[in-house]
């Protein structure tokens, strides 16, 4: 009988223990895939900014690869903000709360972002890319100043 | 035997409390601190973005029409110790600071002292604003006299106990306010003494840059190295070695970063409050963001 009971809460225990990581590799997944297409920005903001400075060239062919490898990275986007990614206790992450609690906000922000992203895409030469570029810089200050936690 | 020690007791306390309340009394500025002195408000303006008073005193929600540009005050400044409501700054007579004196506006500014002769919450940074010459802080002044007037009442603090506490800060100014004038470094290039006075002085960088010790006085010995934020959560990242740590190439590209934030590409520009910090750079003359850059990347 006692044998019976233990052995149900250990498999109680072991099931829920196996949901809880299998949750939390998803949330770990989810953080990684939003650091990642953080990062792939961060690689296009290297790419744009020199040009704009006047350091390097117009290279509209450097713009389009690094323009598709932030699509390609954050193309789930939509799917990595799940409630156990919030920051606070083991979840590591410097999203912050505003996130959730103002997801219209955050919204808007994405929106300028996209906007800005697709006329940086749709622009063909150096005048039009640098009439463009100073939104998308915009967007991402925007959207940091009050989403993104500092350090 | 018993009636005596509960006397003692009570002596020792009475006089605690008297030592307490003199230790805690404020020291103001006098008239005789005031300088003979003709506002220069094209000097106010950059002092004022310098000193980023409309980080904190922006217009509340609550007021419509008024651009979040005019230092209206009234928004909520959630702080560790409660809610502050700063205060409209613009020269409406009733509401605002119009019918201050000067000297009154220099013990607020300088010595965290109100009109009323009370102590202000050091959420307002006079611990820095005390190195400032006084000319400039009436400079400032006289850059807020010369906005428009916007009516928006004075809300008190939401501080437990606020009368008990803004007797306490007027006990921790003895560690926590260091009022010695700023002085220039002879050996140090001009553009560089200029940054150490508006980083030092008006833009109060060491308030979140520098840590704080038990007294919750900033640590000189740690001096820009970073720390807690004082909102409570993150951290403030150090100033030490920018340079050497890779951040910015030089001092020229510290200044762009300030200048341009990421807008531009410079990462960690915008959260935990500096994407308002640089902003109110980004409206100082060139030179003087220059000057801001030779300093802090001198810093090591």
């Amino acid at each position: 009988m006692v044998s019976k009971t233990v052995m149900g809460l250990l498999a109680a225990g072991v099931l829920s223990l196996g949901l809880s990581s299998a949750a939390m590799a998803d949330a770990k997944a989810s953080i990684e895939a939003r650091e990642a297409c953080m990062k792939a920005n961060g690689a296009m903001m290297k790419v744009m900014v020199p040009v704009i400075k006047g350091q390097n060239a117009y290279d509209k062919a450097a713009n389009d690869a690094a323009i598709a490898a932030v699509e390609a990275a954050c193309g789930g986007w939509a799917n990595w903000w799940g409630e156990d990614t919030k920051p606070g206790g083991a979840v590591k992450t410097e999203a912050k709360l505003e996130i959730w609690s103002d997801p219209k906000g955050f919204e808007a922000a994405g929106g300028a972002y996209m906007a800005a992203l697709s006329a940086v895409k749709a622009s063909a030469d150096e005048a039009s890319f640098k009439a463009a570029f100073p939104a998308l810089g915009k967007s991402c200050q925007g959207c940091h100043e009050k989403f993104r936690q500092a350090d | 035997m018993s009636r005596s020690i509960v006397l003692a007791l009570a002596l020792i306390l009475a006089l605690g409390l008297a030592v307490f309340w003199v230790l805690s009394t404020p020291r103001p500025l006098t008239v005789a601190d005031i300088p003979q002195h003709t506002p220069n408000l094209a000097n106010g303006e950059v002092l004022y973005h310098a000193g980023g008073c409309i980080s904190c005193h922006q217009p509340s929600p609550d007021l419509a029409g008024i651009e979040n540009t005019v230092p209206a005050g009234g928004a909520p400044l959630h702080t560790p110790v409660g809610t502050l409501y700063p205060m409209n700054l613009t020269p409406d007579p009733e509401t605002g600071i119009g019918k201050w004196t000067d000297l009154q506006f220099l013990n607020a500014v300088q010595r965290g002292i109100s009109p009323e002769g009370e102590n202000l919450i050091p959420a307002l940074p006079y611990t820095s604003y005390a190195h400032m010459k006084p000319e400039d802080v009436l400079d400032i002044r006289a850059y807020l006299a010369s906005l428009p007037p916007v009516k928006s009442p004075e809300r008190e603090p939401d501080i437990t106990a606020l009368p008990l506490v803004r007797r306490g800060v007027g006990l921790w100014k003895w560690v926590g306010l260091d009022t010695t004038p700023w002085t220039p470094d002879p050996s140090q290039s001009e553009s560089w003494n200029r940054g150490s006075y508006l980083v030092n002085g008006p833009g109060h960088c060491q308030e979140c840059h520098t840590p704080r010790n038990i007294f919750m006085a900033r640590n000189a010995s740690k001096a820009f190295a970073g720390g807690p934020h004082p909102e409570g959560k993150g951290r403030v990242p150090s100033l030490l070695g920018l340079i050497e740590r890779g951040r910015y190439t030089d001092a020229a590209d510290l200044a762009s970063a300030l200048a341009n934030g990421e807008a531009l590409g410079y990462d960690k520009l915008a959260s935990g409050g500096m994407g308002q910090v640089q902003r109110n750079i980004s409206q100082l003359p060139e030179g003087d963001i220059q000057a801001i850059a030779d300093y802090i990347a001198s810093l090591k």
